[in-house]
């Protein structure tokens, strides 16, 4: 009728407690301030080593949510007329300091690649069409931009990668996946080191 | 072994603070042979011991004092480059001791988790202790029950076996726990003549102080999982404007360790249309009296769009997240014009309320990309204005005479540089002042910028709220627990854990009784509440005495006499 308890001495249980605390403490540290050298998952590889440029391995790339909206200067495009062909797609904002650093890098990019049959496109993030026109004016940009005021694009694109804010630059596949994505401000190498593979033949 | 458990543990209290017993020798360190093993099993105790938990409690408020006296990293970096240029000796080394980032600083998080084992390594053998207790029978009947707390003795004519077996019948029927003497041990007893009951009650104060213990982990759990799981996160919205809810959408955003954009809630707001009333005259003049944010709002794709009514502290739910209106102001809408006629910004422009009150508001106008310089204003909202002795004042925070009063300037923004702005703030070190004072607009008036560099109109105004956003997964559970953990600690105050015993023996043999013969039984009832601090254990012990007396009364054959000695206090 009584079950009689395992009765451990103190000490034991002392020490096999301590143990089960620590471990349990041991493993909120690591929870809340993460595995030592982080975790970016083995889908990607980095560029030239920066781990703000990532190339997604074939076969693991996200697709890219569809899109459409009203250019800067009024027309509707759909991102859907786009399939077929490598698609440098830019999210920027007139207010954004690092877009208007890499204005200039973009467009050297867009100068050496639109002629090889790559699309730049840019979604234009919070902002206002005034604002984002005078930026275009001022940069010289040669390219379309979708308004996303509301950033409804933006966060599609967040489903499938880590839009952390602006500038991010995607360079979406023939087939409609994100191969390769810059975090940040873009180099000149990093985001030519990503259109040579994805416009290689087969890419 | 069927007896209760170390005898050291008192069964009434098990949770008591039981510190383990100081050891001769190399119990304590000094002494010739401690070694690694002794250190840390001393490091332990030491941390679980509830003065240590009080003094890093302690510290951990301490420690947070920095965090709201200087300027913090996360919430206020403007705030810290400010503290930088005004304290340039002293802020390097503030920095070096994590001081503009306490809550992200390797000491305050030493003390928190130290904080969290010593809790931890304290809740959980509390809870196998109470655990054990809950589950333990009463201890044997002591020899003399007369020197209880409460007894009572009396004579009746059953035999001690029958006598123990009734008492037990009614112990049982008020609940009691029983213990019977076991077959084995109790045949030397029986054998003399000798039949106990120990009887036990209140196991639920047990019950409640196990509840009360596990919960405490529970809301430690809870807490921690909203800080992995949950985020908060702040925009403001224009009225008018639409944001989804994505990390680059938000002004401030603190996810929790696994929280990624993708685990946001899925949702777009917009604000509809903003009120505030105020009250106009008498004492309250000038404050608040309603807030009413109209919002629409879509959750995740497909379901429908919904309205709803934001006002402080009525927050609307959506797809897991809460919405909650946390502030309010204005936004004067500016249009800017270059020197070659371009429209180079149209907007409306938040301004963030001074402490001057009544809404008066300031904030600053960047068009970067005006030609052929950058020009940059900064500006005054005054919703209700008045002009005293040639200052403006706000008189009445709703807008009845708006107006706004600029400072142009033009020239280098010092955005090229890289470092983020703030868009409430210009630095004007490289840019040159268009005009000598303020100029004064009301809306629909613009102001022609000299050498011909363009206008800029002040076209209107519209509110703009300040929305908070939270997902704390960790919340319902927290309450949950909290309440268990409240309902758990009134049990263990409202419940007296009590022992009543019972013991027949052949013949009559109570104090100061003079053996009248070897037919009788007698009955001796002893009772103790340890914790009867309010008392009521008296009465109850009286009531059930008076209830056994009556049942062996009734059990007994009539003829034979009662002769009741109660036994008082």
């Amino acid at each position: 009728m009584l079950r009689a308890l395992p009765v451990r001495t103190g000490r034991r249980r002392t020490v096999v407690l301590a143990a089960a605390v620590l471990a349990a403490v041991l493993l909120v540290v690591v929870l809340v301030t993460g595995w030592p050298g982080g975790g970016r998952s083995s889908d990607t590889t980095t560029v030239d080593g920066n781990a703000s440029a990532v190339l997604y391995s074939a076969g693991h790339r996200p697709a890219a949510p569809a899109f459409g909206g009203t250019t800067l200067t009024g027309s509707k495009l759909s991102f859907s007329s786009y399939r077929g062909r490598v698609v440098v797609l830019n999210f920027w904002g007139s207010w954004c300091v690092p877009c208007r650093e890499e204005a200039s890098t973009l467009a050297a990019v867009a100068a050496k690649y639109q002629p090889s049959g790559v699309s730049f496109l840019g979604v234009d993030v919070r902002d206002t069409t005034a604002s984002a026109q005078a930026f275009v004016n001022k940069f010289h940009v040669g390219y379309p931009s979708v308004g996303d005021s509301s950033s409804v694009i933006t966060a599609d694109f967040s489903d499938v990668v880590p839009i952390a804010g602006t500038p991010t630059t995607l360079v979406i596949d023939r087939t409609g996946h994100i191969a390769g994505a810059v975090f940040g401000t873009v180099t000149y190498s990093d985001l030519t080191a990503i259109l040579a593979k994805v416009t290689a033949k087969g890419g | 072994m069927t007896d209760i458990r170390a005898p050291e543990t008192d069964p009434f209290d098990p949770a008591a603070e039981r510190d383990d017993p100081p050891r001769p020798g190399p119990g304590s360190p000094g002494a010739g042979t401690f070694g690694l093993t002794d250190w840390l099993k001393w490091a332990w105790r030491q941390l679980t011991s509830m003065r240590i938990a009080l003094i890093l409690l302690f510290l951990l408020a301490l420690a947070s004092v920095p965090g709201s006296i200087l300027p913090q990293q996360g919430n206020d970096a403007p705030g810290v480059q400010q503290y930088y240029t005004s304290h340039p000796d002293l802020a390097p080394w503030l920095n070096r001791l994590g001081l503009f980032n306490v809550f992200a600083a390797p000491w305050f998080a030493a003390i928190y988790l130290l904080l969290f084992a010593s809790l931890v390594g304290c809740v959980v053998p509390r809870t196998f202790r109470l655990a054990g207790s809950a589950r333990t029978l009463p201890p044997r009947a002591p020899r003399n029950l007369s020197r209880l707390p409460r007894s009572a003795e009396y004579v009746t004519t059953l035999p001690p076996a029958d006598a123990a077996q009734v008492a037990a019948r009614v112990l049982s029927g008020h609940g009691f726990r029983l213990r019977r003497p076991a077959a084995s041990e109790g045949a030397d007893e029986a054998s003399e003549g000798r039949q106990w009951v120990s009887a036990e009650k209140g196991y639920l104060r047990e019950a409640g102080n196990l509840l009360f213990h596990l919960a405490l982990l529970g809301v430690l759990v809870s807490v921690a999982l909203g800080g992995l799981f949950g985020y908060k996160a702040d925009r403001l919205l224009v009225q008018g404007q639409t944001f989804a809810d994505t990390a680059s959408a938000l002004d401030e955003f603190h996810p929790g360790r696994f929280v990624t954009d993708a685990n946001l809630a899925r949702f777009t707001m917009t604000l509809d249309k903003f009120t505030a009333t105020y009250i106009s005259s008498g004492e309250q003049a000038g404050q608040p009296s309603s807030f009413d944010a109209k919002v629409t709002y879509t959750g995740s794709a497909g379901s429908p769009a919904r309205t709803a009514d934001l006002d402080v502290n009525r927050p609307v739910a959506v797809d897991g997240a809460k919405v909650y209106l946390i502030g309010h102001g204005y936004a004067p809408v500016f249009k800017v014009t270059d020197a070659s006629g371009h429209v180079v910004y149209n907007q409306a422009t938040p301004f963030v309320a001074g402490a001057a009150g009544n809404f008066l508001s300031e904030g600053v106008v960047k068009v970067p990309d005006a030609q052929p310089d950058q020009l940059g204003f900064t500006g005054v909202f005054v919703p209700t204005a008045v002009n005293v002795s040639g200052t403006l004042e706000s008189v009445f925070p709703a807008a009845d005479n708006p107006v706004v009063s600029l400072i142009a300037y033009a020239g280098n923004l010092g955005e090229n540089s890289g470092a983020s702005q703030s868009v409430y703030q210009m630095d004007t070190t490289g840019m040159k002042r268009l005009t000598t004072r303020p100029q004064v607009l009301t809306p629909g008036q613009s102001l022609k910028l000299p050498g011909g560099r363009g206008t800029i109109t002040f076209t209107g105004y519209v509110p703009w709220v300040s929305l908070a956003i939270t997902h704390d997964p960790g919340q319902l559970p927290a309450l949950i627990c909290g309440m268990a953990a409240l309902g758990g600690l009134l049990l263990s105050f409202m419940i007296r854990r009590r022992r009543v015993f019972v013991r027949a023996s052949a013949g009559q043999q109570g104090a100061g009784q003079q053996g009248a013969g070897q037919d009788g039984t007698t009955v001796q009832v002893g009772g103790l509440a340890r914790t009867d601090a309010s008392g009521g254990f008296e009465a109850e012990f009286a009531a059930l005495a008076a209830e056994l007396r009556s049942a062996h009364e009734r059990a007994a054959p009539a003829a034979q006499p009662v002769q009741p000695q109660p036994e008082g206090e």
